[in-house]
């Protein structure tokens, strides 16, 4: 399931089957797991989407579905379903980092909304994860020299400086900076300096926020 | 000596023999004194007698001999014997044979040992008192004394040392004998071991006694010192002293008189010349000792009578005055006859105005219908204040006044405190009825509202199902999106009365978990009591109070107690017993209920909180969640555990404790 998905987690048998048909039915993929503990048991990291689940439910409650999802790392964006009267719930849920809750019943509108949303965080957190890592395989690439040179360049100091800093000519400085462009494959300096910035918040984590 | 009434034990320890031989010692000493007192009133009274027996007109020894055996048990009878026998031998010089003797001795002492013996069981033990005694005194010692002396008689005429002439005068002379001596002396020595306490009261009339001493001598020696009297037919004026002295002095008294004046008549009789045949004086000496005793009896048992109705007055006057009721006595006529010093408090001062008051005046209410009953009227004060009064009465019968006796208590602060407690209790009901209103919209709301969901979802699919339909009425969509709408709208009511039961009056106020435990528990005594079960509450001073709404807890405890007398019920153990105790963990009062009932089955309890889930088969099955609803509304929680102490279920209830003492502590 490489593409996205909606996961729905609901124990009314009803309501995961109204559920996957409408969000079908917008042209989403749906799958439906019964409980937590089912979703749990099957999840695998390279699935792509959102998690849709009821609050209350046997066995694993949704809140508690997301803090094992926490606990595993896992950066599926999570969206919680309600019943009347739940909203302190809800908004613990929402400190806990779920993308948004939904209150029973839910009109398609919102709910399409709200997926949609959710996807694209997901996909956003995705691409910047991506990236991220790109990121760092090129950096990686990179003479501790030409690193150093990177740093200064990204500390907005001119070449002359950094060619006083490193007892090199600024000469050498233009050698090194032309080299590390070409390997980062930066076209300009800008470019450098914001990925200077994410080399030095370095490790990278896997959460965006 | 023969009094030892057991065997000596063939062990005795040395100081089981010091007492052994202490009471032998104190048994011989007793002994030995009443042998010696016998020969010498025998040898004192030794006057006119027939022949060389011991057949005299007056036999004090007699008298002594059965106050001895009454006061010590016939028991000590061999002890009469051989006094008996001693004074045959010693004071008479009898010409009969010792073995003779010796039977009139040992038949002497019988007889007085039977006598003692029945006297005892009538109970003249003890000092007499009652005109009864007095009778079974007189009665018996005449029967038996002409037993003894028929018998001492016949054996000393069968021996052949006494004539036949003289035989019958001698059993009449041993008769009157005994008799006067019994009279005269038994009731005075009964009287031994009071005359301790009558000292003073002798003391302070001593010249009462003075006087009656002196009129008793004055009216003896008339009847012997003046020559010109016949000495029998003026006896009768010793009627008059002994009379008056029973009627001051009672047994004590009337019994001293006459054995002064039989002294008196003994020594009198001295001179024979001069003085009838003292045997016709001893007869009319035993009317006067008789009438003495017998009108001495009454008088003591009057004297006994007005000191015991004295006291009794004296206690109900205390009674009166200390009962924190109202007592009033009425008489026939409904008028207040008495009325204690609380009536007069309650009342105000019904005892001073010139005129009685009517119950009437004071009860206007009160229906004296039924000899006695309870009632609650209206009562009025003089000042004219009314107020409620608990009351009760009963009829007084004759020869009381035939009124009603009536107790009145003030029932001002009884009904407010019923009034009070109603309130509560319809407050609790109320409260009780809206909880289970909330839990039932709450479960109803939450049921209802899945389907729902699912049907707004599956509309919605059809909405879109139908959209690129061309051929389909354009309505359907309409129709469609209407449906949507209505389910909405439906969720939407089931949201507002969920709402309106939780959000609504969500009372605050510090909450004493003791007070709470205190009349949630009051309710259940009843039925505790039916349970056979015992309810302990273990409330430490220390716990704080908690932030919360009172009636709420209530009800959760009313329903964990109400749960845990019903599993009582489920269980064979005679030991049942529920336990509340409050402990503070932190920032929270933890309150257990436990019962030593079977407990809960793991299968019930996974879901012993969920609404309309019950054991009971007419319950609802919404106590423990509305319990646990109400609590957690609270930030309080509600679950259950395996009691480890009592064995059967442990119900937890954990409270956060209020703000402000959270900043005091």
């Amino acid at each position: 399931m490489k593409d996205p998905t909606v996961f729905i987690v609901d124990d009314d048998a009803a309501i995961r089957d109204a559920l996957s048909l409408l969000i079908s039915l917008k042209g989403l993929r749906a799958a439906v797991f019964a409980s937590a503990e089912d979703f749990l048991a099957v999840y695998e990291p390279a699935w792509r989407g959102c998690l849709l689940t009821d609050l209350q439910m046997p066995g694993l409650s949704g809140l508690e579905l997301q803090n094992a999802l926490q606990e595993r790392n896992v950066i599926l964006p999570v969206v919680l379903l309600t019943a009347h009267g739940d909203v302190a719930t809800a908004r613990a849920a929402l400190k806990n980092g779920a993308v948004d809750y939904l209150e029973k019943p839910v009109e398609d509108e919102i709910l399409l909304d709200v997926l949609q949303n959710a996807l694209r965080i997901d996909a956003e957190r995705h691409r910047s994860q991506q990236h991220r890592a790109e990121t760092v395989e090129r950096l990686g690439r990179l003479t501790p020299r030409e690193r150093e040179v990177l740093e200064l360049l990204a500390e907005g100091l001119p070449h002359r400086e950094i060619a006083e800093r490193l007892v090199i000519s600024p000469r050498t400085v233009e050698v090194y900076k032309a080299r590390m462009m070409e390997k980062l494959q930066c076209r300009s300096l800008a470019e450098v300096v914001r990925l200077g910035a994410q080399a030095r918040a370095e490790p990278a984590t896997e959460r965006s926020d | 000596m023969a009094m030892l009434s057991s065997p000596i034990p063939v062990a005795l320890s040395s100081r089981d023999l010091a007492h052994h031989r202490r009471r032998i010692a104190y048994a011989v000493m007793i002994a030995t004194l009443y042998v010696v007192a016998y020969i010498l009133l025998d040898w004192l009274s030794y006057v006119q007698p027939i022949l060389k027996f011991g057949i005299t007109p007056w036999n004090p020894q007699a008298g002594l001999t059965l106050a001895f055996l009454l006061m010590r048990g016939p028991r000590w009878l061999p002890a009469t014997a051989l006094a008996a026998f001693l004074a045959e031998v010693f004071v008479r010089d009898t010409p009969a044979p010792l073995v003779l003797l010796l039977g009139a001795s040992v038949w002497i002492a019988i007889g007085y040992g039977g006598l003692a013996w029945a006297l005892r069981a009538k109970g003249l033990a003890r000092p007499i008192d009652t005109p009864v005694h007095a009778t079974w005194l007189a009665a018996g010692s005449i029967g038996t004394t002409l037993l003894i002396a028929c018998g001492y008689v016949a054996l000393f005429f069968a021996a052949g040392d006494l004539p036949a002439d003289i035989a019958g005068g001698g059993v009449a002379r041993y008769w009157v004998g005994d008799v006067n001596g019994i009279l005269t002396l038994t009731p005075l020595l009964l009287y031994l071991r009071k005359w301790n306490a009558a000292w003073p009261k002798v003391w302070n009339r001593h010249w009462e006694i003075l006087g009656q001493l002196t009129v008793v001598i004055l009216t003896v020696w008339i009847i012997f010192g003046l020559a010109a009297t016949d000495q029998l037919r003026f006896f009768y004026p010793l009627f008059v002293p002994v009379i008056w002295i029973a009627l001051r002095w009672g047994v004590p008294g009337a019994v001293l008189a006459t054995l002064t004046i039989q002294i008196a008549l003994i020594i009198a009789a001295q001179d024979q010349s001069r003085s009838p045949p003292l045997i016709d004086l001893q007869f009319l000496m035993l009317t006067l000792s008789l009438t003495a005793l017998l009108l001495g009896a009454v008088v003591t048992e009057r004297l006994e009578t007005l000191r015991e109705v004295a006291r009794r007055e004296a206690e109900q006057r205390t009674l009166l005055a200390t009962v924190p009721d109202a007592v009033l006595t009425l008489d026939a006529a409904g008028l207040v006859h008495s009325a204690n010093p609380a009536a007069l408090q309650l009342f105000g001062d019904i005892a001073s105005t010139a005129a009685p008051a009517r119950v009437s005046e004071l009860l206007p209410t009160l229906e004296l219908a039924a000899p006695e009953g309870r009632a609650t009227v209206e009562a009025c004060r003089v000042d004219g204040r009314v107020f409620p009064a608990d009351t009760a009465w009963a009829r007084l019968h004759a020869p009381a006044n035939e009124g009603f006796l009536v107790m009145v208590r003030d029932a001002t602060e009884r009904q407010r405190a019923e009034a009070q407690l109603r309130e509560r209790d319809t407050a609790l009901a109320r409260a009780m009825r809206f909880a289970v209103a909330g839990e039932l919209a709450s479960a109803l709301a939450h049921e209802l509202n899945q389907p729902i969901t699912a049907l707004v979802s599956y509309l919605g699919a059809a909405q879109i199902l139908a959209g690129p339909i061309p051929a389909q009425d354009e309505r359907l969509q309409a129709t469609l999106g209407k449906a949507v709408r209505e389910a909405i709208r439906a969720s939407e009511v089931l949201k507002r009365l969920r709402e309106f039961y939780r959000g609504s009056a969500l009372i605050q106020e510090v909450v004493s978990i003791a007070s709470v435990c205190n009349t949630a528990s009051a309710v259940f005594q009843e039925r505790l009591r039916r349970a056979h079960a015992v309810l302990v509450l273990r409330i430490p001073e220390t716990i704080p109070t908690v932030q919360g709404d009172a009636t709420q807890l209530e009800i959760v405890l009313h329903n964990l107690l109400a749960n845990a007398i019903d599993a009582m019920g489920h269980t064979s153990s005679p030991w049942r017993r529920i336990e509340v105790q409050a402990e503070r963990v932190d920032h929270e009062v933890i309150l257990k209920v436990e019962d030593s009932g079977p407990g809960i089955a793991a299968e019930v309890a996974q879901k012993l909180f969920e609404p309309f889930v019950t054991s009971k088969p007419d319950g609802m099955g919404l106590g423990l969640a509305i319990s646990r609803s109400l609590l957690r509304a609270r930030g309080g929680e509600l679950y259950c555990e395996a009691s480890q102490r009592l064995g059967g279920a442990c119900f937890i209830i954990r409270l956060p404790i209020e703000m402000a003492q959270e900043l005091r502590a």
